[in-house]
């Protein structure tokens, strides 16, 4: 994603979660979702099975 | 009485039992060492001054009346202040939760540690909402390490291992999502454990990120550790990620030294994300323990980075309605990180819930070969308050998310570690982690105990000056 990119799906999906960002948080809100962006991109690339279920057991 | 503040939780307790020394002599010892040195460390955002002496004198009581008293009789202890104590307000760090009404009952642990005997002194100091690993809190000050005041006691439990450092009491009860029992114990310089996930109850504690949430205590000494985390054992229905495991009392176990367990060095990334100094306190720790053999614990990098991710998600999302509604309530130094992290999407959120599995799965090949792993628990010491990065490698790394980066990957997958205290002359405290199998917290406590009984780990009282 480009920082335009980025920008762009922040707002978006702040509208869709009904989330009003402060212009003055903005800047904040970009540097770190770039670092998670950066961190899922690691993450996503590692090939997993189909086995490989989610780790949380609903236990009713 | 002096020096009462200096005794361990057991030797505090076999006192009031022997009638040495009253309960109600403790919990003022206690009290008036909070009053000499808190306003230093600043530990405590509440003291429980007419409960510890109602506690106390209920427990003098019993001695009195001929009857037996319980394992922690008279101790004082005091917990991170996202703990219900029934008739406080649950503060988890945060100015939004002053609004909340007070608690009407105690937490599971708190009802556990009163049944054990133990006098609650007060509520300790976190990062807000348990989103740091520095206890840098904007709304009542930082917590300061006790052994240097100008730098961090680590966190997000830093006044639970502050208050154990500095002597104010001898046991204290924190949470670890990510490391924020281990990482305060390592530059606190106390012991520290996280059980197993699931292993004691969260119940009436305010929650971070349920996949990774556990709680534990800390001591000064791996006795009083065991001691705590036996009284602390329950089968609790209230928090639905408890196992159904019967209570496995540990103290019993400690005796058995390290005979027939199999130690290991964590390598790779345990040793690429360590200052020379953190090495060396393993070193210290290996070398005792007579431990050689390197174990990998596969793609650790991103075991951290999908814990990083998990945590973004759950811990953002429980705090919607107050992001949307008061953002500015929130503490400055995690508000952006929370709203930033509200707005990952899915797929990221699940492909780390998914390779959750695998690294567990990897994780439990290694530990067919072996019984403990040892790693340092933070890359370096403790920090200046305020700094916003410290050096590793030769380059510089952000301080309040990174300290945290030899911790993630194992309470990523619930392993159960004990942070021992390596004392090294000169340096500040760097602990080092006794990581165990699940539900082998004993291993883990039986390995403190033999290093604390050679002098390799200690951690005597601090005097904050």
């Amino acid at each position: 994603m480009t920082t335009d990119q980025m920008s762009a799906y922040i707002a978006a999906a702040a509208a869709a979660i009904d989330l009003p960002i402060a212009p003055e948080h903005m800047p904040g809100v970009l540097e770190n979702f770039e670092r998670l962006a950066g961190i899922a991109a690691q993450v996503d690339a590692f090939p997993l099975a189909p086995e490989n279920e989610p780790a949380p057991v609903w236990r009713p | 009485m002096n020096g009462l503040h200096e005794l361990t939780a057991l030797d505090a307790a076999a006192k009031v039992r022997s009638g040495e020394v009253t309960a109600q002599a403790l919990a003022e010892a206690a009290l008036a060492r909070v009053a000499a040195v808190d306003g230093r460390v600043n530990a405590f955002t509440e003291v429980t001054r007419e409960r510890a002496l109602a506690e106390a004198a209920a427990v003098d009581a019993a001695r009195a009346a001929g009857r037996t008293l319980p394992l922690l009789a008279g101790v004082p202890y005091a917990v991170k202040n996202l703990f219900d104590i029934e008739g406080l307000t649950t503060l988890a760090g945060s100015k939004i939760n002053r609004d909340l009404p007070p608690a009407s009952a105690d937490c599971t642990l708190v009802g556990q540690m009163k049944a054990a005997g133990a006098v609650l002194v007060g509520a300790l100091n976190m990062d807000e909402y348990a989103f740091g690993f520095t206890t840098e809190n904007t709304h009542y000050g930082p917590c300061r390490n006790p052994h240097d005041l100008t730098r961090i006691a680590g966190g997000s439990s830093g006044g639970s291992a502050a208050a154990v450092a500095a002597g104010m009491v001898p046991l204290t009860l924190g949470t670890d999502t990510n490391g924020s029992i281990r990482v305060p114990a390592s530059l606190c310089g106390v012991f520290g454990i996280k059980p197993t996930y699931g292993r004691l109850s969260r119940k009436g504690s305010y929650p971070f990120t349920g996949s990774f949430d556990h709680v534990g205590p800390f001591a000064r000494s791996a006795r009083d550790l065991a001691a705590a985390y036996d009284a602390l054992q329950c089968i609790d229905q209230g928090d639905p990620a408890q196992s159904a495991r019967e209570v496995e009392p540990t103290s019993g176990t400690l005796a058995k030294g390290v005979d027939g367990l199999r130690i290991a060095i964590a390598g790779d990334y345990f040793e690429s994300h360590a200052t020379p100094a953190a090495l060396q306190a393993r070193d210290i720790v290996a070398a005792a323990l007579g431990a050689s053999r390197r174990v990998t614990l596969p793609q650790a990098q991103l075991a951290r980075g999908a814990a990083f991710m998990i945590t973004a998600v759950e811990g953002s999302q429980l705090h919607l309605p107050d992001l949307r509604t008061r953002p500015d309530d929130f503490d400055p130094l995690i508000r952006d990180r929370f709203i930033a992290n509200a707005l990952a999407p899915a797929a990221w959120y699940m492909q780390a819930q998914r390779f959750r599995r695998w690294f567990h799965d990897q994780v439990m090949h290694v530990f067919e070969t072996v019984d403990i792993v040892i790693a340092p628990a933070t890359p370096t010491h403790a920090t200046p308050i305020g700094a916003p990065a410290f050096e590793l490698n030769g380059a510089q790394v952000p301080a309040r998310p990174s300290m945290g980066l030899l911790t993630q990957p194992l309470s990523f997958i619930g392993l159960p570690i004990v942070a021992v205290p390596v004392p090294q002359p000169g340096l500040l405290p760097i602990g080092v982690q006794v990581i165990a199998r699940p539900w082998h917290e004993a291993d883990a406590l039986r390995v403190a105990a033999w290093l604390e009984a050679r002098g390799v780990a200690q951690s005597p009282v601090v005097n904050p000056v």
